[in-house]
């Protein structure tokens, strides 16, 4: 049992009821045992996600690892898997019951103790803001080129099917699907479109050649569009950080009266392939997947600073301006390496730049956990300071008495 | 140790519980895999950007190139790469191939494309272009014409093949047309073939012009996709007086113009979807989107929508008129719609046109219901 056993018969109330029955499955979670446990697991994650990035890449580790429950394990070439380790989110939730546990059997609240629980409440909002942002947060890129204005930030790794209606002269009407849809397959339908868009094959990673330099390739069962011309050929996820997957898919559309034909869509392919249908124009292209903003960043000029004489880099910075018509914010902003933008909750970090210093690269974050970890840090070191001071001070009396 | 369970500790506890509690619920999924709708004003793409240029024949400034074909050529339908296709046919069954592709820049210069002709006919690379082609001007600008004959016999009856192909730098992207066959078919088509190089001119096209139905005859670059033939039983109806039945698009099951009074023409659709379609508020409202008008909740449809009921059909009609002009049309719009849920199908019938000319037909439209018969 844990080191701290509570006396049964303290736990009858006036009402007559044994408060006891209540807590007893939580005294178990409340065990300084499974604390132990649980930390030890905890480094050994870290010990063997270190080292899986060496194979996997620091994406695929953070997903399989640290962002999962359980971490799995299959023989080379078998197509079953077992759970072998906890992954970072059981572990995470475990511990934080066993805490929010160990308060709840423990929990007293006297002077004396103040310093430890302001200390554990901290750890509790670590771990709460950990988690949060793993499942909220989201990083993406903005790359703006010297001139021009951008209202939204690409995900660098996640493509999406867009299906923009082109035929208003001032807007467009774009009917986005994530990746996460088009990997199920199946058929998908939106309220919006007069036809259906069935996902025959999706390959996150994918090679294109063209047939003409694959002659053996089977027919493609792409018929319409330039996928008739091309083969497609699935390969696996790249994990390396300076390569991109190029996803691809064959979609059929289906409209009332039969189907228009099968089109190859890939975010290799900068170019939209079109068709008209009851009057419209659309336009089927996979893409990068984009999240659009309430405002939008005009880049009027990147800065790559050397120091004199040299090509050694000094500082990199963006001059934005920033339009927001819904606030009324029409404002320049200097961006560079250590001087994010902050605004509605996004923070733009200066990335990167590319085409000769004419584009600039800005990571976009979004978390809304972001403030957590520095409450919780404050609270743990408020919570330490206290405990160890009233130690000091009682030590300190105890020797002058 | 002093007794720890009393009221108002449980009562600091159940906080406790509830933040578990809460923070369990938050493990759930969150909305990433949602399809999203948005409308978004059209981007203009930046004028020096060459990411942007790249691959988009259609972007920005670039002139659309646009030819004629001779006679006798068969236009295939043209694919991604391909801005044109035509099949040409020799007398004894014979068929030369004739395409035409686009590609960003310089794609690789003169000699490395003639070197690749070269390749496909299994001749050795040269070192210089000049001794294969020579300059044909064209739209006041240079093409480079080439000849090119395998010396081996590359065709199935083991006879030569032979490409006739002009190579024409444009700023900002390179064009190649080629026809590669049979060489005595190829040797005789040469002077079609220099013609239809010859016909080729530039247009300072409006950007869109190249997506929208530029298809129409042998002359522009691409063709929209083919339409697959219609299915299901026919639709029976009475066509009301001064209405014409129009070709059939896609979509549409049946298609008319009817004439007003005053001689405009009106465009009255039928479209059948499967389901519920999205339903008849989401229909109404994209309607009311089409004429510039707010949308509506349900109330207010129920409100303001008429019932016309025919032949045990129950149509819900709608009669949408824009609040001003829209776009470059000098009077305001209006559309007059219906709308049936039957059969696991929704159906659309559907008047759009100019505010009177729409007025003068709501008789006809609904006698046109009357006579409506769903298969």
């Amino acid at each position: 049992m844990s080191a701290t056993t509570i006396e049964p018969s303290a736990g009858v109330n006036a009402r007559g009821y044994n408060v006891n029955d209540f807590l007893r499955p939580l005294r178990i979670f409340a065990s300084l045992r499974l604390t132990v446990v649980c930390l030890g697991f905890g480094m050994l994650l870290i010990f063997l996600g270190t080292l899986a990035q060496v194979h996997l890449g620091i994406h695929a580790v953070q997903a399989q690892y640290f962002q999962s429950l359980l971490i799995f394990w299959s023989p080379p070439g078998a197509d079953w898997k077992i759970p072998i380790l906890p992954g970072g989110y059981l572990l995470g939730t475990i511990l934080l019951v066993n805490l929010v546990a160990a308060h709840a059997t423990r929990f007293q609240l006297s002077r004396k103790k103040i310093g430890i629980i302001l200390l554990h409440f901290g750890v509790i909002l670590l771990l709460i803001g950990q988690l949060l942002t793993g499942l909220f947060a989201r990083e993406t890129q903005m790359r703006i080129d010297e001139g021009q204005t951008l209202g939204y930030s690409e995900a660098p790794r996640e493509v999406e099917l867009a299906v923009i209606d082109v035929s208003d002269p001032k807007f467009d009407q774009v009917v986005a699907i994530p990746e996460a849809t088009l990997a199920r397959g199946g058929t998908i339908q939106n309220p919006t479109l007069p036809f259906t868009l069935k996902i025959r094959h999706f390959f996150p990673n994918s090679r294109l050649a063209m047939r003409a330099q694959a002659p053996q390739a089977p027919p493609s069962i792409a018929t319409i569009g330039f996928g008739a011309n091309v083969v497609a050929t699935e390969i696996p996820r790249t994990v390396k950080d300076d390569e991109r997957d190029l996803s691809a898919a064959f979609v059929e559309i289906d409209g009332v009266q039969g189907s228009l034909g099968t089109w190859l869509v890939s975010n290799a392919i900068a170019e939209p392939q079109s068709f008209t249908l009851d009057g419209h124009t659309y336009e089927l292209i996979m893409r990068q997947r984009r999240f659009y903003k309430q405002f939008a960043l005009t880049l009027e000029h990147f800065a790559h600073d050397r120091y004199a004489g040299t090509d050694i880099p000094k500082n990199f910075s963006s001059r934005v301006r920033l339009v927001d018509f819904e606030r009324g914010e029409n404002r320049e902003v200097l961006i560079s390496m250590n001087d994010p933008l902050r605004y509605r909750g996004y923070t733009f970090y200066q990335a990167g730049f590319d085409n000769n210093d004419s584009t600039t690269i800005l990571q976009v974050v979004k978390n809304p956990a972001m403030l957590l970890p520095y409450i919780a840090c404050g609270l743990v070191g408020l919570g330490l300071l206290i405990q160890f001071s009233m130690h000091l001070f009682g030590f300190v009396k105890k020797r002058n008495r | 140790m002093k007794p720890i369970f009393s009221v108002p500790n449980l009562l600091v506890r159940l906080p406790l519980f509830a933040a578990a509690l809460f923070f369990c619920a938050g493990c759930g999924k969150s909305n990433d895999d949602k399809i999203t709708v948005y409308r978004i004003p059209k981007e203009t793409p930046p004028a020096a950007s060459s990411e942007q240029v790249a691959m988009t024949s259609n972007a920005g400034a670039a002139p659309t190139v646009h030819w004629n074909a001779p006679e006798g050529w068969e236009e295939q339908p043209s694919t991604g790469f391909r801005k044109g296709s035509f099949l040409v046919h020799g007398a004894d069954g014979k068929q030369a191939d004739v395409s035409v592709i686009s590609f960003p820049e310089q794609a690789g210069g003169l000699l490395a494309n003639v070197n690749r002709w070269r390749d496909q006919l299994k001749l050795a690379p040269i070192s210089n272009e000049a001794e294969v082609g020579t300059p044909l001007p064209v739209a006041g600008q240079d093409m480079f014409f080439v000849d090119l004959v395998s010396e081996q016999g590359l065709q199935p009856d083991g006879s030569k093949s032979r490409i006739l192909g002009g190579i024409f730098p444009l700023p900002g992207e390179t064009w190649f047309f080629k026809m590669m066959g049979p060489d005595q078919l190829v040797e005789a088509q040469r002077n079609a073939f220099r013609q239809f190089l010859e016909s080729v001119h530039l247009v300072n096209a409006a950007p869109a012009a190249m997506t929208a139905d530029a298809g129409a005859g042998k002359t522009n670059a691409p063709t929209p996709p083919p339409i697959e033939p219609a299915q299901g039983g026919p639709l029976q109806y009475q066509l009301p007086a001064n209405w014409q039945e129009k070709p059939l698009s896609p979509m549409r099951l049946a298609s008319f113009k009817a004439i007003a009074p005053n001689e405009k023409e009106t465009d009255v659709s039928v479209v059948a979807l499967p389901g519920m379609a999205g339903g008849d508020l989401a229909n109404v409202n994209r309607w009311r989107g089409q004429v510039n008008l707010p949308p509506v909740d349900e109330d207010t449809l129920a409100k303001s929508a008429e019932h016309v009921k025919a032949n045990g059909h129950d149509f819900l009609v709608v009669d949408l008129v824009s609040p001003a002009p829209i776009g470059d049309k000098a009077e305001k719009q209006r559309i007059l719609a219906a709308i049936l849920d039957e059969n696991d199908r929704s159906w659309f019938i559907k008047m759009t046109g100019e505010d009177a000319a729409v007025a003068s037909q709501k008789n006809a439209f609904a006698d046109f219901l009357r006579s409506l018969k769903i298969p």
